[in-house]
């Protein structure tokens, strides 16, 4: 019946959506999970010392290059085969 | 500019009594970076001279008439300098004129301040003594009896009935505690004092008189104080106005006194002569050594060995010098290392413009930092928001480019400009040069594709930079062998990592796609084009068992190229490892992941763009149908949620971009060469502000 309904190549397109979605999403739930202790720690050495501010907020964002990578992967996904 | 300034080392000698007179010279001068020199049996550091425990006293004294006064001097621009002379004269008057009008009122603003708060506190006592509904004349002056008065946490009469049954008790509610009142003979007054403290009383004062009139008297009292202290402080506002340049140099005065009078203890001193080790910047030694040789000192250049670490002193041209700020943030260049600032001074606004590319964005943030210029001075924050200047002039820059003005007016699948950007058909004629498309689409999948490729390519360019870089640094330290093994290794390895980027980008059809129908055309086609050869627009498939046949189709000269590099990378990088780390340090290889990570991670300069972008468009797309037909047509509404979705937006446009380009710097870029834990310059003596320099 399935075979009927959708075609190889939209199944293969509707996947490669998907993946690309979870790509970006589980991606961003552990640069968040990774940045929620950085910006815990963060905020405790800015309230001991207020010109720590600028190197807290860096360190805050190391992290994000994980949804950079899921961001990338999905970029591609949808480039082969969107 | 791309190395700290050279620095000699030197020694200052002279005969002991002349010391004092060095340092006033030493001090004009403001070059010598004083070193402290271990002593020995001959040598010792010296005392301050006796003027320093005067200065110093008067220092601490007027230090902290300036702290109350909360006058700031950076914030202070100079009407007019002042003559040392006039200071050395007027100082002892003022001193004492300060002591007189500054001094005298604060010791009284803080007695007031101090009765305001006794005030305070008998005020609270009495309210609760209020509720008792007892004249204070009958809560004291008894002889047989003990009266106890206060607060009291819970009712003790059953605990008291123990002991007699003969007293009086009046308990009333005051919060969530009581006030009470406990009458009984004096022989039992110590055992119900115990009880009651059982139950935490706390004795209130009585006051002599009825609680109503203490009460009135009292805030007739407060009031007067009160009236007293606004006029103290008025009269202190005004002196504040009068003399604030002048105490502020009395202060620059007094503490460059201190500074010069505590000078020996820097120095080395025999019976007879004395010597100060310390580093000049190579440029200004003859001067130095001649300005001092005339006053009959002597000026040594001594040789630096191999472990000493001058101080350094970044050399660099007016607009990279407002970079220094971030590179410093990351560390102090070493002596001898590469300064950063230069590479940094170009690549952080160019990031920062590729992502955040809107000219209307840009605009803002340059205004805003040409305003906050004018109200903060230091020199700091000048030199931040000269940053944001050119941050915000590369963003307009970019965003001309981009064609994006508070959002894109072109997004992919919506035909006509105006229904997603308040100003849609104004920009597209403005563009009309352009078939009405921007330079360069970002928002259109071709777009995305090209900025992407561009932007690996940027992060593959800088890797490679930087560890070429860290080739030379390691080079110049420990030699060609060393420098291969840590650094150049990892070249070849980085350089296999390119080629598989590009072969996967040729097999993705980067250099092969002609942009398609409806990217602007403003370029000559075979631009768009990366290898120009190709005559026919074509992408190769991936090879994707399915897909195509046979895995030879993905197959490119950029996948060959690659194995051999990786290979050799592999061997040199084992040879360097094991013998350090035994067969454990083979897993170590699995770091050019990492590097790889790290040219990923340059996709950044895309993404954070992008979805700027696309909150702009989605502001936009729901003002626009909130405001006019066929929407709800409520304009005002629309205008709210766009004025507050665009400042949003605006505050995330200048956090995220610049806190990612400094990233990238940071993170991706330095720890491929730069180490830092240098000393920073700081030379003996200090520019004048508010004193006249030569008027000494």
């Amino acid at each position: 019946m399935a075979e009927a309904l959708i075609s190889d190549e939209a199944f293969i397109k509707g996947c490669a959506a998907i993946g690309a979605g979870l790509a970006v999403g589980l991606a961003g739930i552990g640069a968040g999970a990774g940045e929620s202790g950085i910006g815990a720690a963060a905020v405790g050495a800015i309230a001991e010392d207020r010109g720590f501010l600028g190197l807290g907020l860096l360190f805050t964002v190391i992290p994000e290059t994980i949804v950079i990578f899921g961001l990338v992967i999905s970029f591609i996904l949808m480039f082969a085969y969107g | 500019m791309l190395k700290p300034e050279k620095m000699v080392k030197v020694a200052v000698v002279g005969a002991k009594e002349k010391l004092e007179m060095a340092s006033e010279i030493l001090y004009r001068l403001n070059m010598l970076h004083i070193e402290t020199v271990s002593e020995d049996e001959h040598f010792k550091p010296g005392s301050p001279f006796e003027k320093a425990g005067q200065a110093s006293r008067a220092l601490l004294q007027l230090r902290s008439y300036i702290s109350y006064l909360k006058l700031d001097p950076s914030k202070i621009s100079v009407k007019r300098k002042f003559k040392k002379t006039e200071i050395e004269e007027k100082l002892s008057k003022k001193l004492s004129e300060y002591q007189e009008q500054i001094g005298l009122r604060l010791d009284e603003i803080k007695k007031i301040n101090d009765t305001l708060k006794a005030i305070e506190t008998e005020m609270a006592n009495l309210e609760p003594l209020k509720l008792l509904e007892i004249s204070p004349k009958l809560l004291k002056g008894y002889k047989s009896i003990r009266c106890f008065v206060g607060l009291i946490k819970a009712d003790p009469s059953e605990e008291l009935k123990k002991v007699t049954s003969d007293f009086e008790i009046v308990l009333k509610k005051y919060e969530d505690i009581y006030v009470t009142a406990v009458f009984v003979r004096a022989e039992y007054g110590d055992e119900f004092l115990r009880i009651l403290q059982g139950y935490g009383f706390k004795e209130l004062p009585v006051p002599d008189v009825e609680i109503d009139a203490r009460i009135s008297e009292l805030e007739k009292k407060k009031e007067e104080l009160s009236k007293r202290k606004d006029q103290l402080e008025t009269e202190i506002e005004d002196l504040k106005v009068k003399e604030s340049e002048l105490l502020l140099a009395i202060e620059e005065y007094l503490s460059s006194e201190v500074e010069k009078a505590e000078l020996p203890i820097k120095a080395l001193i025999s019976k007879h002569t004395f010597v100060l080790v310390g580093y000049v910047p190579a440029k200004e030694f003859e001067k130095f050594k001649k300005e001092l040789d005339s006053r009959g000192f002597v000026v040594e250049q001594l040789s630096f060995e191999e472990h000493e670490m001058p101080p350094t002193k970044l050399s660099n041209p007016g607009y990279i010098r407002n970079f220094e700020i971030l590179a410093k943030t990351y560390a102090i260049p070493r002596y001898k290392e590469i300064d950063p600032t230069f590479i940094m001074a170009i690549f952080f606004p160019v990031f920062f413009g590729l992502m955040l590319g809107d000219i209307g964005y840009g605009l803002l943030i340059l205004l805003t930092a040409l305003y906050l210029k004018r109200i903060f001075k230091t020199e700091g924050w000048q030199k931040l928001l000269n940053i944001g200047i050119i941050s915000g002039i590369t963003s307009i820059i970019f965003g001309f480019i981009y064609g994006e003005f508070f959002g894109p007016f072109v997004i992919p699948g919506i035909e006509h400009p105006q229904e997603i950007h308040f100003l849609g058909d104004f920009l597209a004629s403005l563009y009309a040069f352009n078939h009405g498309h921007p330079l360069f689409d970002r928002v259109e999948e071709f777009g995305v594709k090209a900025l992407l490729f561009i932007v690996l390519m940027i992060g593959m360019i800088k890797m490679l930079w930087g560890f070429s870089m860290g080739f030379y640094n390691v080079y110049v330290e420990h030699g060609l062998k060393e420098a291969i093994y840590e650094k150049g290794c990892w070249i070849l390895g980085v350089l296999g990592l390119v080629c598989i980027i590009l072969g996967f980008s040729y097999n993705l059809g980067i250099f092969t796609s002609y942009p398609p129908t409806g990217f602007g055309k403003i370029l000559p086609e075979n631009l768009y084009v990366f290898g120009s050869t190709v005559t026919e627009a074509r992408a190769v498939p991936l090879p994707i068992p399915g897909l195509v046949t046979g895995w030879e189709a993905g197959l490119n000269y950029f996948y060959l190229a690659a194995l051999p590099l990786i290979l050799i990378w592999l061997v040199i990088f084992l040879k360097a490892e094991i013998p350090k780390m035994g067969i454990f340090g083979t897993i170590m290889a699995v770091e050019l992941l990492t590097w790889f990570g790290q040219i990923i991670s340059y996709a950044r300069l895309l993404a954070i763009g992008l979805s700027s972008v696309y909150i702009a468009f989605v502001i936009n797309y729901i003002g626009l149908k909130i405001g006019f037909e066929p929407g709800i047509a409520i304009l005002p509404v629309a205008i709210v949620i766009m004025l507050i979705g665009h400042g949003v937006n605006f505050l995330l446009g200048i956090l995220d971009p610049g806190l990612q380009s400094l990233r990238l710097h940071y993170v991706e870029f330095f720890t491929k060469f730069f180490e830092g834990g240098g000393r920073e310059y700081t030379p003996f003596g200090r520019v004048k502000k508010f004193i006249e320099e030569g008027g000494e």
